[in-house]
């Protein structure tokens, strides 16, 4: 038998582009650039806190890449 | 008319509500197992995206979210991580059990992943783990549900009996319209507790600060440390952080409530949507709960039990008929992921153990009778666990999602061909293996250095499975044939 070629890669170029995006930006979210550079309240963002601020537009990224990647029929 | 007749009232005329929904269910399905225990896998998008969600959030959203950020501040907005990758693990993950499980006809997360490793002591300890960690998570639920109704009602029922209300009415419509009826009443229960959430916190924060932005500039005067990480009590370390990112996400899909609801969808593309899109609903859930825990802090900063921090406030500062709507909601939240949680343990233990081992040439309809006796022996299960046990509600969840994310390392094996397989043995060592390590680093050493818990127990798991599945028996190559290449066919088109 011949085993299928592995899975964990993703194999097209929208795939590759998918996958280090999602991850790119998830990053952006986890230690240690939240718990440093990240980690304060100024500048204010519309009256908001800027790690608040901050989660909520890469919470936002995150969601993009998802949306394209459906677009696109990856 | 007294708030608390207001709120009591209105929360019953919720619990009637979901009852007739139970019967019209009832009416509408056939009784045989794929319908009541699958929906006949023909849910749309609309359905599916509303029981995804609903089931998602529960009490927690409400109750112990809320809680938290009232303890340990701006750190649980790292919530939105795990709802996002939530999304990203149903699009890629979920897609594929969807796939197999309309090929091979798979009801439960077992029956996949026995299929594939040959095995029916993989069968017996997936089952094991389905079960013994959902039952964590009834008593969330329960112990939830027990809060708010005592709260409405000004403690004028107790919690006992509460959550004992509560329960049977869950149990109640499941029983009678099985998964068809916990999907319609998902989908009410899903708008319910967002409009709730985002209605009480907007005008609870309106009411006592002027807005979201008047509220942010006092607790940046007042109260700094809750804007900061890790938090006035130091939780949210970066190892916490983590843990807490992969066992909500990857831990929570993994419990069997929420892996049979990807065998349920009429197809991957609904799948697709679904997971592009759940994280818009799941992560925007914590804004207002941000609001209402946070501005919390700085109207009631003694509050003994910072989980019931929402409904005190409504209570105190809201008008009787939106803090009767809004527990309303809050009930849907807690309800709509027991009654799921209810239905997956009725499924998994009549398909994976009774069905199975007990009684396997019976009728399908001696099944769901049995499956419906289930639901009894849960519901008691359950409420005695509620009853003992008062702990503080998201260390359960957390508990909850390690324990599931040890099936972690079976299901990748089963839905990602790789160029090494997984055996039998190697599955069975790796999840004991989690399981012991789950339990060593959270109640003997907890958290060695900082670390959340689940990353110990999967890291222990995934390298115990690696090892011995190096020098044991992989499953024959028929099988792998029949379920990678039905992988690779559905990815990939050949």
């Amino acid at each position: 038998m011949t085993p299928p070629r592995s899975h964990y890669l993703p194999r097209t170029r929208r795939g590759r582009i998918a996958t280090i995006a999602f991850i790119a930006a998830m990053a952006l979210a986890q230690p240690p650039i939240v718990h440093g550079l990240m980690n304060r309240t100024e500048p204010l963002i519309l009256g908001t806190p800027f790690i608040f601020a901050y989660l909520f537009g890469v919470y936002c990224l995150m969601i993009g890449v998802l949306v394209w990647t459906l677009r696109k029929g990856v | 008319m007294e708030p608390w007749v207001v709120s009591t009232g209105l929360i019953f005329i919720y619990l009637i509500a979901t009852v007739v929904i139970g019967i019209l269910a009832n009416r509408k399905g056939t009784a045989n197992m794929e319908d009541f225990f699958l929906y006949g896998r023909q849910a749309g998008f609309i359905v599916l995206y509303l029981t995804v969600v609903a089931t998602f959030h529960s009490a927690f959203a409400f109750l112990g979210s809320g809680g938290f950020f009232f303890t340990h501040g701006i750190g649980f907005w790292m919530a939105g991580t795990w709802t996002v990758l939530v999304g990203a693990i149903t699009y890629t993950i979920g897609t594929r059990i969807w796939a197999l499980g309309k090929k091979f006809g798979y009801i439960t997360p077992a029956d996949m992943i026995a299929d594939f490793y040959e095995s029916e002591a993989v069968r017996i300890i997936v089952a094991f783990v389905s079960v013994i960690f959902t039952l964590l998570y009834i008593q969330v639920q329960a112990q939830g549900l027990g809060y708010i109704l005592s709260v409405a009602t000004g403690d004028r029922i107790s919690f006992e009996l509460a959550s004992l209300i509560l329960l049977v009415v869950a149990a109640a419509y499941l029983m009678v319209g099985g998964l068809r009826a916990v999907y319609w009443t998902d989908v009410i229960q899903g708008i319910w507790m967002y409009i709730a959430v985002w209605a009480g916190s907007l005008v609870l924060t309106y009411k006592l600060f002027g807005g979201p932005v008047e509220l942010w500039r006092r607790l940046m005067a007042e109260r700094p440390d809750l804007l900061s990480l890790p938090g006035p009590e130091g939780f949210f370390t970066p190892g916490i952080w983590v843990g807490m990112s992969i066992a909500l996400s990857f831990g929570i899909i993994f419990q069997p409530h929420m892996m049979i609801r990807y065998f349920t969808a009429a197809s991957d593309r609904t799948l697709k949507i679904l997971g592009a899109t759940t994280p818009i609903y799941l992560m925007t859930l914590f804004i207002p709960v941000a609001f209402v825990g946070l501005g919390g802090a700085l109207i009631l900063p003694d509050l003994a039990s910072p989980d019931r921090i929402f409904p005190e406030l409504l209570f105190r500062y809201a008008s009787p008929w939106l803090t009767g709507l809004i527990l309303a909601g809050a009930t849907a939240a807690a309800m709509s992921t027991l009654d799921s949680i209810l239905h997956s343990n009725m499924t998994v233990l009549t398909r994976d153990v009774y069905q199975r081992y007990v009684a396997p040439d019976r009728s399908q309809r001696h099944y769901l009778a049995f499956g419906r006796w289930v639901v009894v022996a849960l519901l008691v299960v359950g409420w005695c666990l509620t009853v003992f046990n008062l702990d503080f509600l998201v260390t359960l969840v957390t508990l909850s999602g390690a324990g599931a994310l040890q099936l972690m390392p079976a299901v990748l094996g089963v839905c990602y061909p790789g160029r090494r397989l997984n055996t039998a043995a190697g599955v069975v060592a790796g999840i004991s293996t989690g399981l012991i390590t789950l339990y060593l680093t959270k109640a003997v050493f907890p958290q060695p250095l900082g670390i959340h818990e689940a990353l110990w127990s999967v890291a222990a798991n995934f390298a115990v499975t690696i090892v011995v599945s190096r020098f044991t028996r992989p499953p024959s190559e028929a099988t792998v044939e029949r379920i990678h290449g039905e992988v690779e066919r559905f990815v990939y088109g050949r």
